[in-house]
């Protein structure tokens, strides 16, 4: 969706005088935003430009691998006339100015950053430089047609006046902000669509970038935590005898998170834990092991208490050709990024600051201020780099964790998880199971496609969580949490991938059935299309087979011929030669839309001892306008590779409420010598640019299902795959 | 006492001998360059050189480095062949697992100036990227060992 110029203004602007974007630093409601010195042009919340021209965009969103920074000052240095990297950045702090104007949390996920603020930022790139501009009028006496931007500079067309954005600094910020500018043509481009660099490639390259775990305010101390491996648990009793004798040992005490050790390093403090007894109260009640889990799941599937979220009229061919129908089921699965949680704290006079790298510092922002009880505006979060998001960076469990150990503690201290930490205590991607039938008819047609799903609804337990950072701060809990139960019946997390099938069948039908489980769930990349892909895209596999037609063909015949689908299938059957594979190669194909960008996958394996071995993938994407080939391609690729990682690996398992899995040794990810080569097709669009962080992900695990069905005659309705 | 030169700068310090160089290199050096990830040896993360070797700095106690020399990300210098390809191809995502992945392909091209890409994929498995990073680790790898391939048939030496 792109927004027209009306709502955009009725959408970041501040009501009454000169129109500016998202903020008008002169009068404003709220609290000030002062961001870099008085002497500095200002024209918006998002930029600045200093007297020694030094040009700074804040970054309301995380990033974490995806880009975002890169994409966020190619889109302003394109209106602003400089080249991307003479912008500097600086990650956003908490304001209700950076709050993103969908989701009104300053909170980054569904792939939407791009999507949100592409047109957002180019006005501000515009504003800036026809402020610029119009300074540059007034000091010349030259008109607005004889004077144009040009890399970093103000120019007349006959070269007599020739001035630096940094000269016009002065006059500029006290005119006011031209904010009525038309955005230029997408022919007169040079960095959109073209720059293909990473601004923050240097940093990342030569150990200076800056991660959570690399914070450190003066005087800081390291804790860890000895958590409730069952995560209903708190801390009964616990003897630090030993532990305290331990050589750098500052301090070990309890709080409402567990037992924490506090020492002068992560290792003595990690030593030293280990030498602390706890008690935990025993576990409650609920589905403690994953065979309960499973047991619940299929009885659900079993019984017909489902609430329906698409519900198509019946077809007229009901009860006639060949029914086909499947069971499938995913597990839990843990985001693993390579970097584990952590948090630094150090309390101010009546709040704290904290620095953390979080996916929704605003979250990080509330659960803060929750534990010291103090107003929200009293806590400030320094984000930084996030080694890794995935979603389970929007959880703000490590900033509530810190802030209490420093509550008690009094000292500057920086809460490091061990990787074990990190994946026992995730917020899991939710199991899911999929009972799904259609009927093929003699002439070709679908029709009467049922898919129900059963599982555990993440947004009965986040939802309340949001909400506790979007309302008043006095707003209990007991009321969010009813919301949450009531969304989580039909979890639209849930069904998402499932319930918007793009096929023209006849009869679909698709409802959900929750599944609460006394474990922390989360948004994995791509959420619920994460399952519903593999679910659906298998399945329609299936229906390929049985009807008869090849599973390209098969989708392409119902599909609209128009579709993005249909391009974007056509475009990866071409790279992939479909149909054509080497000797020994098998291939499976799948398509999905996700964040309104729509993928479709090839997966081509050939089989060694049975088991699959990854020749190739081929990938095409519809996006819309891509801000950044590169980028894009490297997102794709990442996104296939966090796909087939869990479709051949991931599986978090329960015993007795606690994950069986601690490290990379029994959680695999796929590593270099796994990983096949690929090829990327980027549609050629001029529509607004959709989502590219999770589209990627989706249609790996049921392309690779595909293929190995191909290769074997044997459909694999599980994940992670298991052959034989 | 533990004494070793780091980054070609003699160090010594008072600290456990057990400690990992990891946390000696972090926690009382501040090079944060090194990264933790998965203190087991499983990752790669925390890759260092010792006596030009790649070595896991989370399983490697500090007492083994005594006298003798340790490399890290920050004493490649940020100049590095190495550092400007993985500039050039983008390699980075979220750039956790980067440190590593560099300071190991360092290693490789020390003991192999000319590696392909078979033997590329071997030397850097021990080195997991979670944002999947690596087609674009190979691909910067060859185009260094490539450089390094033409630089005797280059005019500039007569
Ligand atoms: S942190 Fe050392 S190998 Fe993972
Ligand atoms: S770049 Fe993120 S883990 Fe490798």
């Amino acid at each position: 969706m792109s927004l027209t110029r009306r709502q955009f203004i009725r959408n970041v602007s501040v009501t009454g005088g000169a129109l500016t974007l998202g903020f008008q630093l002169t009068a404003c409601s709220g609290k000030p935003l002062q961001l870099g010195s008085e002497a500095d042009f200002q024209p918006d919340a998002f930029l600045r430009i200093e007297p020694d021209g030094a040009i700074i965009l804040q970054i309301p969103k995380a990033e974490m691998g995806q880009g975002v920074v890169t994409g966020m000052v190619t889109l302003v240095a394109e209106e602003l006339e400089v080249h991307p990297e003479r912008i500097g950045y600086a990650m956003a702090p908490v304001h209700s100015a950076f709050a993103d104007p969908e989701m009104r949390l300053q909170i980054t996920g569904g792939s939407a950053s791009i999507r949100v603020y592409h047109e957002i930022l180019r006005q501000v790139g515009a504003s800036a430089r026809e402020t610029l501009i119009a300074a540059a009028m007034q000091q010349s006496g030259l008109d607005r047609a004889s004077l144009a931007a040009r890399d970093g500079r103000v120019r007349s067309t006959d070269g007599a006046v020739d001035l630096a954005y940094a000269d016009l600094v002065a006059i500029a910020r006290a005119l006011p902000v031209v904010s009525d500018v038309a955005l230029k043509p997408a022919d007169q481009w040079q960095w959109i669509g073209h720059y293909d660099q990473r601004v923050d490639a240097q940093a990342k390259t030569d150990g200076s970038a800056r991660f959570g775990m690399d914070a450190s305010p003066e005087g800081c101390l390291t804790a860890v935590l000895l958590r409730c491996p069952w995560f209903d648990g708190a801390v009964e009793s616990f003897n630090a005898e030993h532990a305290l004798e331990h050589p750098g040992v500052v301090a070990v005490f309890a709080t409402e998170h567990g037992v924490a050790v506090v020492a002068e390093g992560y290792w003595p403090a990690r030593q030293a834990a280990g030498k602390v007894e706890v008690t935990f109260t025993p576990p409650g009640g609920g589905l403690r092991d994953s065979a309960a889990i499973t047991e619940a799941l299929t009885a659900a599937l079993d019984g017909d208490d489902f609430a329906s979220v698409r519900d198509d009229p019946a077809s007229a061919k009901a009860g006639q050709g060949t029914l086909v129908s499947g069971r499938y089921a995913v597990p839990f699965l843990a985001h693993a990024a390579m970097e584990p949680l952590n948090a630094t704290c150090r309390l101010t006079e009546g709040g704290c600051e904290v620095w953390v790298g979080s996916q929704a510092p605003d979250l990080a922002q509330d659960a803060a201020s929750r534990v010291l009880d103090v107003p929200r505006e009293a806590v400030v979060i320094h984000n930084q780099f996030l080694g890794g998001g995935f979603g389970r960076r929007a959880a703000a469990d490590n900033v509530a964790e810190v802030v209490a150990i420093a509550r008690e503690l009094k000292r500057p201290v920086k809460l490091v998880w061990s990787r074990e930490d990190d994946m026992r205590h995730d917020w899991y991607r939710p199991p899911m199971a999929g009972a799904i039938e259609a009927r093929v008819h003699a002439d070709g047609s679908i029709s009467h496609w049922q898919h129900r799903i059963a599982g555990p609804s993440i947004n009965q337990q986040v939802l309340p969580v949001l909400m506790g950072a979007m309302l008043p701060q006095w707003i209990p809990g007991g009321p969010r949490q009813l919301v949450g139960d009531f969304v989580g019946k039909k979890d639209f997390a849930s069904v998402e991938g499932s319930k918007e099938l793009p096929y023209q069948f006849d009869g679909v039908s698709v409802s959900y059935h929750n599944v609460p489980v006394p474990v922390p769930l989360g948004y994995w990349r791509s959420v619920g299309h994460s399952h519903n892909a593999f679910v659906v895209e298998s399945f329609v596999d299936e229906l390929a087979h049985a009807a008869g037609v090849d599973p390209l063909e098969f989708r392409r015949k119902h599909l609209a011929a128009d579709s993005r689908e249909r391009r974007v299938l056509d475009a990866v059957a071409a790279a992939a030669s479909w149909g054509n594979a080497p000797a020994g190669h098998y291939q499976g194909i799948a398509v999905h839309d996700s964040f309104q960008s729509c993928v479709a996958e090839v997966v081509e394996i050939s089989l060694v001892d049975g088991k699959p071995k990854l020749e190739h993938v081929y990938c095409a994407i519809d996006c819309g306008q891509v801000i950044n080939p590169d980028i894009v391609r490297d997102q794709m690729i990442g996104g296939i590779v966090f796909a087939l990682s869990a479709a051949l690996h991931g599986e978090i398992t329960l015993k007795n409420g606690a994950v069986e899995q601690s490290n990379y040794h029994d959680y695999q990810l796929l590593r270099q010598t796994d990983t096949p080569p690929m090829t990327v097709v980027l549609i050629d669009s001029a529509a607004p640019p959709t989502g590219v962080g999770e589209p990627g992900t989706p249609p790996a695990a049921p392309a690779l299902a595909n293929a190995l069905f191909a290769a074997t005659g044997e459909r694999q309705r599980r994940l992670p795959l298991r052959m034989g | 006492m533990v004494a070793f030169s780091l980054n070609g700068r003699n160090v010594e310090l008072k600290v456990d001998p057990a400690t990992p160089l990891l946390w000696v290199l972090r926690d009382h050096l501040g090079l944060t360059g090194t990264r933790f990830g998965c203190g087991m040896g499983l990752c790669g993360a925390c890759t260092v050189h010792l006596d030009g070797a790649a070595i896991r700095s989370c399983s490697t106690p500090v007492s083994q480095a005594a006298g003798r020399s340790v490399t890290t990300i920050e004493g490649l210098g940020g100049d590095h062949p190495l550092q400007r390809a993985w500039v050039e191809h983008n390699v980075p995502q979220c750039g956790y697992c980067q440190s590593g992945q560099i300071m190991s392909a360092a290693a490789l091209l020390a003991s192999n100036p000319q590696p392909d890409e078979e033997n590329i994929r071997q030397a850097m498995s021990g080195n997991l990227c979670r944002c999947g990073t690596y087609h674009k680790v190979q691909r910067a790898i060859l185009s260094v060992a490539a450089v390094e391939h033409w630089q005797p048939a280059a005019e500039d030496a007569s």
